[in-house]
């Protein structure tokens, strides 16, 4: 970026390097304060509230979990009617599942993404800032209507008819609908910005095969995202429509389609499946690297099978519908497709193991739970390929055999990963390490009680206990088992416990972590732990794939960039050659007015269709304030 | 402060339109059973715990749509048509021969009426009964009520309850609508 300055404004290279980063402190620093914490625009700080919020769900959804496992442990239990437990099964898979899976990949991502691609910002960092008011939202809807006797009961899929306007009485059905609504939009707008950021603000010299491997993954689950998201939006929608104005999308009566409901849910619902694992596969390629002391095996494979696994994701819906009655054709190429999603699984599962042989591994507790990764979602992948099968589908669909399968691919291909990379990058997001015994304590709990609750329940589905069940009866052979599971996951919830207090007491007063604690080849350790409002100082240029193990000593930079506004480099997409000097938003409460006349408009839109006329207007006040043009100009080449 | 006293009294009737009561106390279900009947059996007062619970079965829309499962299940539609009426009176054209409230229709489900309602009284439970007179009530309400059923999954021949389907019939208007089409949203 060596061009002569061709405006007026103080660049980089002309200050000294303490002046300059005071200099770029004032200028991206978020104002303290009540205002300036609801205006910020900085990914860090969004991000950080994005984890916290995703984990809060996650406990409150292991809370209706522990719920029905009492409720089970006995036969004929009172606890729970049926009514608070169709609630609860429905709150604890749409919880774990929209509110936290998702958002917490993608959170991750708001973090990480910019610091690891070495930029200042995200892009469109004031959607970033609405997307986070607007998945808040989404929340508190499902939850406060939870806790008014309103909480969805049709299942976190909500198949019409059941769900439809004959069978959903009341708002319950409408209330899970317009939560779909609320994270949906959340996520498209991450995805957005996550595409952008990837794409054209990576740093100097980042070129395609110089990426790490979370962000490629990051770029692929942002594809689906954006690729998925769109058809549940309009089931959803049409649903809320069929329910309030009386449409006729699913009614088959007046020509409308029961099964368009599956196919519209699950052309979504499959690769939700894969937006979920596709970060923490490339969570764990990327936290591999410094724990086996070497480059992850197979660089080029690894981001291979991420594109494929994304690519074959959207052809094998219809397998969650197998009992729904298919046309033979449709039976084998499902199922063909089904087992064929194994392969690019397979080829990451061997090259981590070949990392791990050819490295000299450090077994901290990031790479325990990667280690548990692999082994749980190999026992979930094997039941899956089961699955694949139609005559084993048919008989063991809607009974414990898939409840089991789906929380080891879940907990096992997603949870795991996803506490790895807390515990690995908790010094980049708070600036202390977390506690290496409670961390080893906390992944043996975890491990042993996940196992030992959920692959009991392999047993239990083939015995013929179905899903969704609020009790059984004492002269069936399930019992034993069933109590023996929900002994188990005391042990789980011990560990969760565990890991949430080591959480708690490393951000206050765990041991100060140095920039780079784990001697990790990636950007985001090129900066401070944890990181300041602007990055990095000066932006770095890249040169290899592990650009702090090839240049240990002296990284690279670029210089030329203003101080006294806010200003990143753009690159070109496929060879990160600069581009130009872009101006980054400043900071704004525009998009949290948004949010709320959003919000305003998508929970009055359940109750009167006039909500959609009314509520626009607030909608589009807010937007105008929010783009109102500034008079200055946006880059410079 | 006004918002905090709003957001708790939308809470409660919250609570209150989706609590779903799968099985009356039979004290209580005694106990709505009496009610006060004038002379003339038309017209009169719900029994004293109608109001305690919170008049649940005008407003509650797990008891409208069990209602309307109800007027399925026991053959309303043969005579009444879906409210509309055919050998039986209509629920739609704002006329009640025994009046509008609900212990009028309960004693007309329950105990039933000259001219060939028949008494429901000992094939249905009390609740059963409340629920089936809320719904009936709601056919014909001048007023769409949030808590009242949506279309059934069947060919559709007249705006949902929700739509307040009695309303668009009895105003005219400058363009009436016709039974057989939907209001606009």
């Amino acid at each position: 970026m060596n061009r002569p300055a061709t405006t007026t404004g103080m660049r980089d290279i002309d200050i000294a390097r303490t002046k300059l980063t005071g200099a770029l402190a004032e200028t991206w620093t978020t104002p303290s304060g009540f205002w300036g914490a609801l205006a910020t625009v900085d990914h860090k700080i969004i991000g950080r509230r994005y984890i916290f919020t995703a984990f809060v769900f996650l406990a409150l959804g292991g809370v209706l979990a522990a719920l029905m496992r009492i409720q089970l442990a006995q036969p004929e239990a009172r606890l729970l009617g049926p009514d608070r437990y169709n609630q609860i099964f429905t709150m604890h898979g749409a919880n774990m599942m929209f509110l936290f899976a998702v958002p917490v990949m993608e959170a991750v991502a708001v973090y990480l993404v910019p610091l690891m691609v070495g930029t200042r910002n995200i892009a469109f960092p004031r959607l970033n800032a609405f997307s986070y008011w607007i998945y808040l939202a989404g929340g508190m809807l499902l939850w406060t209507a939870f806790a008014l006797d309103m909480g969805p009961d049709v299942g976190w899929f909500a198949y019409v008819p059941l769900s439809g306007p004959q069978y959903g009485a009341g708002k319950r059905a409408d209330i899970w609908a317009q939560m779909i609504t609320f994270t949906e939009l959340s996520a498209l707008a991450v995805a957005v910005e996550l595409v952008v950021t990837i794409f054209k603000q990576r740093a100097p010299g980042m070129t395609l095969d110089r990426i790490p491997v979370f962000v490629w993954a990051m770029l692929v689950t942002s594809f689906l995202v954006i690729m998925a998201m769109p058809a549940i939006m309009i089931a959803s929608t049409s649903l809320i429509l069929d329910r309030l104005v009386g449409t006729h999308f699913y009614n088959p009566a007046e020509g409308g389609d029961v099964l368009l409901w599956q196919h519209l849910f699950w052309f979504f619902g499959h690769p939700e499946v894969y937006i979920i694992f596709l970060p923490a596969a490339g969570m764990v390629s990327t936290m591999i690297e410094p724990f086996a002391r070497r480059p992850a095996f197979g660089y080029l494979g690894l981001v291979m099978a991420l594109i494929a696994t994304g690519i074959l994701s959207f052809g094998l819906w219809v397998h969650h519908m197998f009992v729904a009655g298919l046309p033979r054709l449709g039976d084998s190429f499902f199922t063909a497709s089904s087992m064929a999603i194994a392969i690019p699984a397979g080829i990451q599962i061997f090259c981590w193991i070949a990392t791990l042989w050819d490295g000299r591994p450090v077994f901290k507790t990031p790479l325990l739970f990667i280690i548990g990764f692999i082994v749980t979602f190999v026992i979930g992948g094997l039941t899956g390929v089961m699955v694949a099968s139609v005559p084993f589908d048919t008989q063991v669909h809607d009974t414990y055999f898939v409840v089991a399968h789906f929380h080891y691919v879940l907990i096992g291909g997603a949870v795991f990963p996803l506490l790895g990379t807390i515990h690995y990058w908790f010094p980049k997001l708070t600036g202390r390490m977390m506690s290496e015994t409670l961390g080893r304590w906390s992944f043996w709990l975890i491990f042993i009680g996940f196992n030992a609750t959920f692959f009991p329940m392999h047993i239990l589905g083939l015995e013929g206990m179905p899903r969704r069940i609020y009790t059984y009866q004492p002269d069936l052979p399930w019992h034993g088992l069933n109590l023996f599971i929900s002994l188990s996951a005391v042990i789980l919830i011990a560990g969760f416990l565990l890991f949430f207090v080591n959480v708690i007491r490393s951000a206050r007063s765990g041991e100060v972590a140095p920039d780079n604690p784990w001697d990790a080849p990636t950007l985001e350790w090129a900066t401070t732990s944890p990181p300041p409002s602007y990055n990095f100082a000066m932006i770095p240029v890249v040169g290899s794939l592990h650009p702090l193990w090839s240049e240990r000593d002296t990284l690279p930079v670029a210089d030329g960039l203003r101080t006294d506004r806010r200003e990143l480099i753009v690159t070109t997409l496929a060879t990160a050659e600069p581009q130009a000097r872009d101006a980054s938003p400043q900071n704004s409460i525009w998009p949290l007015w948004a949010a709320i006349a959003t919000t305003i408009m998508l929970i009055w839109s359940i109750f009167s269709p006039w909500a959609v006329v009314w509520g626009s207007i607030p909608v589009a006040v807010a937007l105008i304030g929010w783009f109102w043009p500034k008079g200055t100009p946006e880059d410079e080449s | 402060m006004a918002g905090v006293l709003l957001a708790l009294a939308t809470a409660l009737a919250g609570c209150q339109r989706e609590e779903r009561q799968l099985r009356l106390d039979p004290p209580i279900a005694d106990a709505l059973d009496k009610i006060a009947l004038m002379p003339n059996r038309i017209s009169g007062a719900p029994p004293d715990v109608y109001f305690v619970l919170g008049k649940p079965y005008e407003v509650n829309a797990y008891n409208l749509s069990q209602g309307k499962r109800l007027y399925a299940w026991f053959g309303c539609k043969s005579c009444h048509g879906d409210g509309q009426g055919g050998s039986g009176p209509g629920f739609l054209d704002g006329w009640w021969y025994y009046g509008p409230e609900m212990v009028s229709i309960f004693a007309s489900i329950r105990d039933g009426r000259p001219h060939g309602m028949p008494a429901f009284g000992d094939r249905m439970t009390t609740d059963q009964i409340w629920q089936l007179a809320g719904y009936v009530q709601t056919i014909g309400s001048y007023e769409g009520k949030t808590a009242a059923p949506s279309r059934n999954d069947e060919k559709q021949t007249r705006p949902a309850e929700n739509r307040a389907p009695a309303k668009l019939l009895f105003d005219e208007g400058p363009s009436p609508v016709h039974p057989d089409q939907g209001p606009t949203p």
